[in-house]
């Protein structure tokens, strides 16, 4: 979907009331929402097929809306991955990234230096720094066989971000008949971009996890926070 | 290196005092000022500082090392895709709990979060019971494909946490899946995979919406023409009707190249 003057005046309507609250974790609550440190996604997944390693990717910034901040990472704003091993949820490993200076910093996997809400960055753990991309992508892979990204990148969510507005919406007269068939059906976030950190990471760097999910199946917790300097 | 190998390890044998530097390159053993190299711990020839820059190695400018310093305070989190969006509710006056979420830790999220997003669960179908000129007491959350009642759904997905799982092919849920081949879209009978991670192209708003509004056979709210007169009866309610257009590389980063 292009993005029509209709589109933009519609999505400036929805600032205007309020309801622009959607998505994956885009613009999720009224105090991190288009700030530097609104994280937008969440991705964590098994590369390949038999691979032994974890990507995670963690978005921040969204283009989506005119009025969001974006375009750089904000030297002020920590992100921090968290793996819980023994489905405790509470992290036992830490990876954090943060800018300086046209690139991103690593350090960890590594157990952080506390728990909860607030953290430092683990300098004596540092896992690699790449040199923060623009349009192509620039990786650098550290010796222990660990990937490095950061950069602007295309937004991957995708959702019709209208309609669910209107579903919500308690007015009758608001979707009556929910949302709408593919063929009218249009994607808010196509076209939008992102301001991505990746980390491809051997497993065992991660630790053996004991926890497991709803079906039983072996699996790490994982959760990504934005954490700002004090 | 502004000398060659040769002539730096000459250079080290002569600060070691060993007599004579005998190769092919006498003629440089008979200079008689001391040679510049980049390991005789002395900033000199084009050096900018010692045994460094100029036509040696950068220096490492250790004055100039990034500032990692400081306390870091939690201002957003996310888990699972669309946790906070969907199933927080903010009410006037009130403090905002989508707030309140992302300073959370999720060891404490299902105590604080659980009552409110299974009371936002039933008020969706709430909306829904007013636009179809039904009572809302009649129209309720049933237990989805996964068999969770509204109660266990809301307290699995408070706990708001992304699994991944090291060893087996990452999908965060296919609906699309009749793995015991009984017609149903997914109903666990032990040999799933499911819940074990999230790739870019998974469609999380679908399974979300089926597993919320769904029910049993994951297509309670699906749109259905329940008289054949060709007009929808049900809204649809279990899938958003858009679907992955984007890019995804088949090498690291993955994530597609900015449009």
């Amino acid at each position: 979907m292009k993005r029509t003057t209709k589109f933009l005046m519609g999505l400036g309507a929805l600032v205007a009331t309020g309801l622009v609250l959607v998505s994956a974790d885009h613009i999720d609550a009224p105090s991190s929402m288009g700030t530097t440190a609104d994280i937008a996604d969440f991705y964590a997944f098994e590369p390949s097929e038999n691979s032994d390693n974890t990507v995670f990717i963690v978005d921040v910034q969204s283009n989506v809306l005119p009025e969001l901040a974006y375009g750089n990472f904000d030297e002020d704003v920590l992100l921090e991955i968290n793996i819980d091993l023994d489905d405790d949820l509470i992290e036992d490993k830490v990876i954090q990234a943060i800018p300086r200076d046209g690139r991103m910093y690593f350090f960890g996997p590594a157990e952080p230096s506390q728990t909860g809400l607030n953290g430092s960055i683990l300098t004596d753990a540092p896992l690699g720094d790449v040199e923060i991309s623009s349009t192509n992508a620039i990786v650098e892979t550290t010796s222990n066989g660990v990937s490095l990204f950061a950069g602007p990148r295309q937004d991957p969510f995708f959702f019709d971000f209208f309609q669910f507005n209107a579903v919500i919406n308690p007015d009758v007269a608001s979707a009556p008949g929910g949302f709408l068939a593919p063929d009218t059906a249009a994607d808010t976030f196509d076209g939008a971009n992102t301001l991505s950190v990746a980390v491809e990471i051997p497993n065992n760097l991660l630790g053996t996890p004991t926890a497991t999910n709803a079906l039983g199946l072996t699996v790490y917790n994982t959760w990504v926070t934005s954490n700002r300097k004090q | 290196m502004k000398y060659n190998i040769k002539l730096v390890l000459c250079g080290l044998l002569l600060a070691a005092s060993i007599s004579s530097c005998s190769n092919d390159n006498d003629a440089q053993a008979m200079m008689p000022e001391p040679m510049a190299t980049c390991d005789d711990n002395i900033m000199n020839g084009d050096e900018t500082g010692v045994d460094c820059g100029g036509s040696c190695s950068p220096c490492e400018t250790m004055s100039m090392d990034p500032d990692f310093s400081g306390t870091f305070a939690q201002v957003d989190f996310m888990g699972r895709p669309g946790i906070n969006t969907t199933l927080s509710f903010d009410m006037d006056g009130q403090p905002s709990v989508k707030d309140a979420h992302n300073v959370s830790v999720p060891s404490e999220m299902t105590s604080i979060f659980q009552v409110g997003f299974e009371a936002r669960l039933e008020q969706y179908h709430d909306v829904y019971a007013n636009k179809l000129g039904l009572d809302p007491a009649d129209v309720n959350y049933e237990a989805n494909i996964l068999g969770l009642d509204a109660t266990t759904l809301t307290t699995v997905l408070s706990a708001d946490v992304l699994e991944v799982a090291p060893d087996l092919p990452t999908t965060y849920f296919d609906p699309g899946t009749d793995n015991d081949n009984d017609g149903r879209l997914l109903v666990p009978d032990g040999d799933e995979v499911a819940l074990t991670g999230r790739k870019l192209t998974d469609d999380i708003i679908d399974v979300s919406l089926i597993l919320f509004f769904g029910g049993a056979e994951g297509d309670r709210f699906s749109g259905q023409d329940l008289n054949m007169d060709g007009n929808a009866d049900l809204p649809r309610l279990t899938s958003d009707g858009v679907g992955f257009t984007g890019e995804v590389l088949t090498t690291f980063p993955y994530i597609g190249n900015p449009e």
